[in-house]
């Protein structure tokens, strides 16, 4: 299918242990295709096209113990994080035709399954313990079906790719420590190295920045 | 449709990272399927939270981990849920398509002017979620809440001191605000609210008809 990929899973697997960020190389080479991205997104593609197990365990290896540990950061516990990074990964599989190559963001599919995944646990949790008071009524149904993203429209979809690739690294990575991983101010300071008073002002612009990004016609 | 109320940016970075209560989570996603501007926030936000994820510490798995999962690889998948149908309860109104998916309980009178029916959410822990029909002009109770208050407009507008409300305007309320929304003259106000915690009412009239108003 592609003459690049037995380069391609060479390159993924001599190097297992290192962790790849197709978000920081997305940034140093703006104006190339994010390589790691592509990786990530090809091997979800073999999965796609011919069942490729090979493909399926470099995804496995590489993603399966960091939706454990983002899970786990977030307040999962430890087996319920297992469960859903194995499930996540077994959705993965069976929805990788789903998945859209040019929305450049396998991590962020994957990070949705997970979302949706843990969303569903905590609900069926609720329902669960509703179940166990004496008045509950059985309501087994799940209501509302989150989509798995939330962008569907390929418009949608190039303008928030090019929004992020103009925010810069600073930028970026100040809006996801504070509204992604929810870390505090003074951690966010300590981080960065800035003064703890400019960390919300920098938040502030740079959630400016997104937004009007994000409103540009591409 | 020109939207100029919108969610603040925690709150659709909580919805894109599956922070929110189900009631909440369904008010905000009823604003995004009406908002591109904040549809694309979200989107982007979720891009971020795919960094997050790269960026994570891993965490080893089970040893048996991928096996068990390759054993999975080939049974079949389990069939979907049955889409449940109530077209009993559900309301005699153009709702957006995710509205339309969900279970009603039966409407009820709140007050003179204002109906409710409750959208039924088995899983919400803390917040609820229902229409709220107003009359036109209908000049609501002016009220505080305990908790907070996400509502987002379908049909009509309301006003009040910070604007004016129309459909797929977003109004987040909580315990600093102390309103009293005037219903546009145009038609009857349709929203669906999320509400955590209770409403406070104020003035005599308030507090006199206070018990009698359940949201």
């Amino acid at each position: 299918m592609n003459a690049g990929l037995p380069v391609l899973s060479r390159s993924v697997r001599s190097k297992p242990s290192v962790p790849v960020r197709p978000w920081i190389r997305l940034q140093r080479t703006p104006f190339e295709r994010p390589k790691a991205t592509v990786e990530w997104a090809e091997l979800i593609g073999r999965v796609a096209a011919h069942g490729d197990r090979d493909a399926f365990r470099l995804l496995f290896e590489h993603f399966a113990p960091r939706v454990k540990g983002l899970l786990m950061k977030i307040g999962t516990d430890r087996e319920t994080a297992e469960e859903i990074a194995q499930n996540t990964l077994l959705a993965v599989w069976r929805k990788a035709a789903q998945f859209d190559p040019s929305s450049g963001g396998a991590a962020a599919w994957i990070f949705t399954i997970a979302r949706n995944l843990r969303i569903d646990a905590a609900r069926r949790a609720m329902r669960q313990a509703r179940a166990d008071q004496p008045d509950a009524v059985d309501d087994a149904d799940d209501i509302v079906e989150s989509p798995e993203m939330l962008m569907t429209r390929s418009e949608d979809v190039s303008r928030v790719a090019a929004a992020l690739l103009r925010l810069s690294d600073e930028q970026s990575k100040v809006v996801r420590m504070s509204f992604i991983e929810e870390r505090p101010h003074a951690e966010i300071a300590e981080v960065l190295g800035i003064p703890l008073g400019t960390v919300k002002s920098r938040i502030r612009l740079a959630m400016n920045r997104l937004r009007d990004l994000l409103d540009e016609p591409t | 449709m020109t939207i100029s109320h919108h969610p603040p940016d925690e709150l659709i970075a909580d919805f894109a990272t599956g922070r929110l209560d189900e009631a909440n989570h369904l008010v905000v996603a009823v604003h995004l399927t009406q908002c591109p501007a904040c549809r694309r926030f979200a989107g982007a936000m979720e891009h971020l939270a795919g960094a997050a994820l790269e960026a994570s510490e891993p965490v080893s798995m089970r040893a048996d981990a991928f096996e068990a999962v390759l054993a999975k690889l080939d049974q079949p998948q389990p069939a979907p849920r049955a889409e449940v149908s109530s077209p009993s309860t559900l309301p005699d109104e153009d709702l957006p398509e995710i509205l339309r998916r969900c279970r009603f309980g039966k409407q009820r009178r709140v007050a003179p002017g204002l109906k409710m029916q409750p959208i039924i959410l088995p899983s919400a822990s803390q917040s609820r979620a229902f229409l709220l029909w107003s009359a036109p002009g209908a000049r609501m109770l002016q009220h505080s809440h305990s908790g907070t208050e996400l509502t987002c407009v379908l049909k009509g507008s309301f006003s009040h001191e910070a604007g004016r409300y129309g459909p797929g305007d977003f109004d987040f309320g909580d315990g600093e605000v102390d309103h009293q929304p005037v219903v546009g003259p145009e038609e009857p106000c349709l929203c669906v609210v999320a509400m955590t915690g209770d409403l406070e009412l104020h003035g005599l009239l308030g507090r006199m008809i206070s018990p009698f108003v359940r949201l």
